[in-house]
């Protein structure tokens, strides 16, 4: 149940980043595996490719995302910024701090300050 | 849990550590250390001052392996005391980067100022600062071997040239290397500056799969400056009279000048130059993502957090470069840094007590949470550093400085910036958070800023 949350929050994410031009030509050279993972839960994959973004089952990261489900839905639906949970350990994070940082700015894109 | 495809070397740890430790206004510290601890004993007070931030070194594997956070003391402040504290010891923490890039700055005014006199040092500061600024707001990336390998290349070049040196000592000149003056405890307190940003390895514990590797990167670059800068105190103090030494604003080259003749003093200022430089870059990128996530979170005005076209913080970045700058033009006008390298290594040092007591406090908020490192002996290391830290700041804060007067004036430039951080945090940051929580609904990407 929990995983179809995510999943849906997921796509939705997905699809935001595919319907904005400028995240597009952003990323467009940006080739990268991002593993969702919810507590004592299985990850979801959001794969970059070419510019688009899709939810996948690919394993393999390049980076991780660990926190609790309504805090990782939250986050990908826009609800909160990820800068919050992160800050106060809630929200961890493993790989490099540029992906890192490329992935807070991509929400900012989104969802604005 | 899922593997990541790329991990950062134990090797990357090291060199973060030390380059991220060795700054170009460590050559004043030394000097600075050895006034105190009456001349070529120095490199004593250095090997204590070393021994005792491996305790810190300690506290801080345990709280980066508890919370491996690129925010580090931050996650780690706001779980072990609370937010609002948190935000006040992260304001006075960073302050401390812009700190040391001020007083690097200065050094490098004064290398410049030695191999070109005609040109005022200021104009050289700020063309650097301007330099690097710009290549971080174009989005430039100095690739991170060659960040951290100039740490090492001042390391090694400091090892090189002060054995050098030193083979030209005639043995009488060691007399006194044992001899403790009367301010030594203040010349340990100082000795800390030294050693500063060693643990701003630990916001890069993400990047490790292996929860050693920061631990072990530590203590082996606090080993590595240890060495080279206690060789190279040893060095200043025997090959040169102290009063030259303490009278000059480029102790560094005089020491390559008496090592290796014209190619010493040639190397030492290549390596002043890229260790400020180094400084300038790493300072600029650690603090600008630091004001980016605070502006992102609110902590902040949210006009940091705006990004330029190449996805750069630039305000936040803009920012920085002017309050480096100014601060960096009263240092050298002034001609007056004791009070920073003082303030520099208070902050430090309570920084060190806060970590002690997070290491205390997190073990009864969160006693099950896993830790790969375990500081051993309950809480005698975390409780020890907390009180060797305490004594040692106040220590760096009623050490006299270079300012006119009677006032401590290291004591009084942090009651001031730790007031006004408390000042901003409990007056400017509600509002900040309250502007926030009114903000308009999630939008569609058309929308979109």
């Amino acid at each position: 149940m929990a995983d179809r949350d995510l999943r849906a929050a997921l796509r939705d994410f997905a699809s935001r980043c595919n319907d904005n031009e400028r995240l597009r030509q952003m990323n467009r050279d940006w080739t990268r595996t991002i593993a969702v993972r919810p507590s004592e839960d299985e990850p979801v994959f959001l794969r970059y490719e070419a510019g688009e973004v899709a939810v996948t089952d690919l394993a393999d990261p390049d980076l991780v995302v660990e926190g609790p489900n309504e805090i990782l839905c939250a986050i990908f639906t826009g609800e909160t910024t990820p800068t919050e949970p992160y800050m106060d350990g809630t929200l961890l994070v493993r790989g490099s701090q540029d992906d890192m940082m490329r992935l807070d700015i991509i929400s900012l894109l989104i969802w604005g300050e | 849990m899922a593997e990541l495809r790329r991990v950062l070397p134990l090797r990357t740890a090291v060199t973060t550590s030390a380059g991220l430790a060795s700054a170009a206004v460590n050559f004043f510290a030394a000097v600075e250390v050895a006034q105190y601890a009456g001349g070529r004993s120095a490199w004593l007070a250095l090997l204590v001052a070393g021994l005792l931030i491996t305790l810190s070194a300690a506290n801080f594997s345990e709280l980066s392996g508890l919370y491996p956070s690129a925010a580090a003391i931050r996650v780690w402040m706001r779980r072990g005391a609370n937010d609002r504290l948190s935000m006040v010891g992260s304001l006075v923490y960073m302050m401390t980067v812009v700190l040391v890039v001020a007083a690097d700055a200065f050094v490098l005014g004064h290398v410049f100022t030695a191999i070109v006199p005609a040109v005022p040092g200021l104009v050289w500061i700020a063309l650097l600062l301007m330099i690097v600024t710009w290549a971080n707001l174009r989005g430039v990336k100095v690739a991170g071997y060659i960040q951290d390998g100039n740490g090492l290349f001042l390391l090694g070049s400091l090892m090189v040239i002060s054995v050098i040196g030193l083979m030209h000592v005639a043995p009488g000149h060691f007399a006194g290397v044992f001899h403790l003056g009367g301010g030594f405890l203040q010349s340990v307190a100082l000795g800390v500056f030294i050693f500063v940003g060693f643990e701003w390895v630990t916001p890069l514990a993400e990047e490790f799969t292996d929860s050693r590797m920061i631990p072990r990167g530590m203590f082996m670059a606090l080993g590595l400056v240890a060495v080279a800068f206690g060789l190279f105190t040893l060095a200043q103090q025997t090959l040169l009279p102290q009063a030259r030494v303490a009278g000059s604003l480029v102790p560094q080259l005089l020491v390559g000048q008496a090592a290796l003749g014209r190619l010493g003093f040639w190397w030492m200022v290549v390596a002043s130059l890229t260790t400020a430089m180094t400084t300038f870059n790493g300072g600029f990128v650690a603090a600008s993502r630091f004001v980016y996530a605070a502006a992102r979170e609110r902590v902040l005005p949210p006009v940091l957090a705006r990004l330029n076209d190449r996805l750069v913080p630039q305000y936040a970045l803009l920012g920085l470069f002017i309050t480096s700058l100014l601060l960096a033009a009263v240092v050298y006008v002034s001609g007056r840094y004791v009070w920073l390298i003082n303030t520099g290594a208070a902050v430090e040092s309570f920084m060190y007590v806060m970590a002690g007591f997070l290491v205390i406090n997190l073990r009864r908020r969160e006693p099950n949470r896993a830790r790969p490192f375990r500081v051993p002996w309950g809480v005698v290391i975390p409780g020890l550093s907390m009180l060797i830290f305490f004594a040692l700041g106040i220590g760096s804060l009623t050490a006299a400085s270079d300012l006119p007067g009677p006032v401590p004036w290291s004591l009084a430039f942090l009651v001031m910036l730790t007031a006004g951080a408390v000042i901003y945090v409990y007056r400017v940051v509600p509002r900040l958070k309250a502007r926030s929580r009114v903000a308009p609904a999630p939008s569609r990407p058309s929308e979109a800023p």
